[in-house]
């Protein structure tokens, strides 16, 4: 990116955090519902200095990071066979097209009803999110591989594997980073949500408890961290996910 | 031609039946040719005469419906890489190796180790003229490089045979002559047989000891031409009296075989 737009970018968050202070101070907003960044920032230390805290947020860490390293793998397998099997792609991809057009939301009493609530409860349904969206995107990138590459490799004398190896994996790898990456923040999505409908513990259930007692600067110190992790993350996976994909954008 | 010399390829009452849903296509039918060793041998026939699928089954890599295909006698089931190279209609290079990379893929398929595949990635790319471009990706070659770096990567493994399917087919007129030139110089170099695809009746004679002249739907085989034009060839010959009377035998054939062979023809004469 240009310099000149990345200045332009920062003077515009520092703005808008500038406003909010100055908000704040000559009495445009009410500290008591959104109290000015300084007071934000004082209330973050402190969080990040409370083991309670840091205890809720590593439950919620480990449900994320549980649901995706099951889900992930168990999606990208389906995903591969609905992409090389054109009768079991042709029978699935509807339905998990349908599915991601529900706002899987609203299963989340009857996932309450069927796993009670708990670990198992949660995990399951961070997995569900994780797994349509990538599944989805698996099977598109093993559709996408060229023909004419798989014709080449068995030409020069490629097996199967030898052709999965070199030709599928480099071919998919852009589609399939798109999809883990959408992957991972639906999972986050899914367990705050399971954690803010009913949970003894997790990011949240505090988000939750705070906003229900006035706890305004916690409230918003947890939501400006949880926001900053996601958007780390959602960019690390992004750069990675051009890194591998540099050809492809090159092509367009 | 003299008997003497040993067949290489052989095709046997090929045909071709595509089976899709309702209307089966009858793609080629009741192919025999014979590909003399060290010989260029071309096919001309219309867009959509089954002429890729016949490639595909030399190759090995299309099943034929009738018939059998012969290398060296032998019947050919999959593909044979350490006799035939094949280059497709596109040049189809990967997109995310490099230049270098990509002559080397068939050499790391076939388990080459790195340092001998960098030595003959080097000499092909020297040998196709575009050494400087080694470490570039394809797409930021032109179509005409592309093409060479796919003859320069069909090389690389040391076939005996080349099967190319119109590989200068997407060129401008001046490059596709250009290009012709050059791939009888890497001939004359290399002594390979070559089994070349191409629409064009002019390359076809320019380039070839012996052209095959397909129909259209399904494919058969009109016509075998002999085109003993005296080597080696310069653009000159295509503008001389014997050059143009062989053409004219083609065109000929193609004509009073089918219509729409002939109005083909014609665009690339
Ligand atoms: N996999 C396939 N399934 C069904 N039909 C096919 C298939 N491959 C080729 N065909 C049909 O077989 C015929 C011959 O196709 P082919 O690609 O061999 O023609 P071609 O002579 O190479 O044409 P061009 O000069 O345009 O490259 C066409 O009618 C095509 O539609
Ligand atoms: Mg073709």
């Amino acid at each position: 990116m240009k310099p000149s737009v990345l200045a332009a970018q920062a003077a515009f968050v520092l703005f808008v955090i500038g406003a909010w202070e100055y908000g704040d101070a000559v009495g445009l907003f009410d500290p008591k519902i959104l109290p000015p960044p300084s007071q934000v920032a004082v209330a973050l230390k402190g969080l990040l200095q409370s083991a309670s805290f840091l205890g809720d947020a590593a439950d919620t860490i480990v449900r994320v990071i549980a649901a995706f390293l099951i889900g992930a793998p168990i999606a990208l397998a389906t995903g591969f066979v609905m992409g090389e099997n054109l009768d079991v792609g042709r029978s699935l991809s509807p339905i998990f097209n349908l599915v991601l057009a529900v706002p899987q939301s609203i299963f989340l009493p009857i996932f309450v009803l069927v796993f009670g609530l708990g670990f198992t409860e949660k995990l399951i349904f961070g997995i569900t999110h994780v797994f349509f969206v990538v599944a989805i995107n698996a099977a598109a990138a093993v559709r996408e591989v060229p023909h004419g590459q798989v014709l080449l490799a068995r030409s020069f004398g490629a097996g199967r594997f030898k052709i999965y190896r070199s030709i599928y994996m480099p071919a998919m790898a852009p589609q399939v980073m798109t999809g883990l990456r959408l992957g991972i923040i639906f999972d986050i999505i899914g367990i705050l949500l399971a954690e803010m409908y009913a949970s003894r513990s997790g990011l949240g259930v505090l988000l939750l408890r705070w906003g229900e007692s006035y706890a305004v600067d916690k409230l918003m110190a947890a939501t400006v961290l949880i926001s900053l992790v996601t958007i780390l993350i959602n960019e690390l996976m992004r750069v990675f996910e051009h890194r591998i994909g540099r050809w492809r954008q090159a092509m367009a | 031609m003299a008997p003497a010399i040993p067949v290489v390829i052989e095709a046997r009452g090929l045909g071709k039946i595509f089976s899709v849903e309702r209307a089966p296509i009858v793609a080629l039918q009741d192919i025999s040719f014979a590909v003399p060793e060290g010989r260029f041998v071309s096919l001309v026939g219309p867009s959509g005469c089954g002429k890729s699928t016949l490639l595909q089954m030399l190759a090995g890599l299309v099943p034929s419906t009738t018939g059998e295909v012969l290398v060296d006698g032998a019947v050919v089931r999959r593909p044979i890489p350490e006799k035939i190279s094949v280059m497709f209609q596109d040049a189809t290079l990967l997109p995310w190796k490099r230049i270098a990379e990509n002559i080397e893929f068939p050499l790391e398929i076939a388990g080459v180790p790195a340092a001998e595949r960098h030595a003959r990635a080097a000499g092909m790319l020297a040998l196709v003229g575009l050494s400087e471009f080694a470490e570039r990706y394809p797409h930021e070659l032109s179509g005409g490089m592309r093409q060479r770096i796919a003859i320069a990567r069909g090389l690389a493994p040391n076939p005996r045979i080349l099967l190319m399917d119109e590989p200068f087919g997407a060129l401008d007129e001046q490059t596709r002559i250009k290009m012709g030139h050059e791939l009888l110089r890497i001939w004359a170099k290399t002594k390979k047989t070559i089994f070349f695809i191409t629409h064009s009746l002019t390359e076809a004679l320019f380039l070839s000891d012996i052209v095959l002249v397909m129909s259209h739907r399904p494919g058969r085989i009109v016509g075998v031409i002999d085109a003993a034009l005296p080597r080696p060839r310069t653009y000159d010959i295509i503008g001389s009296a014997e050059f143009g009377a062989v053409r004219n035998r083609i065109w000929k054939l193609i004509s009073q075989d089918d219509t729409e062979a002939g109005e083909t023809g014609m665009a690339s004469l």
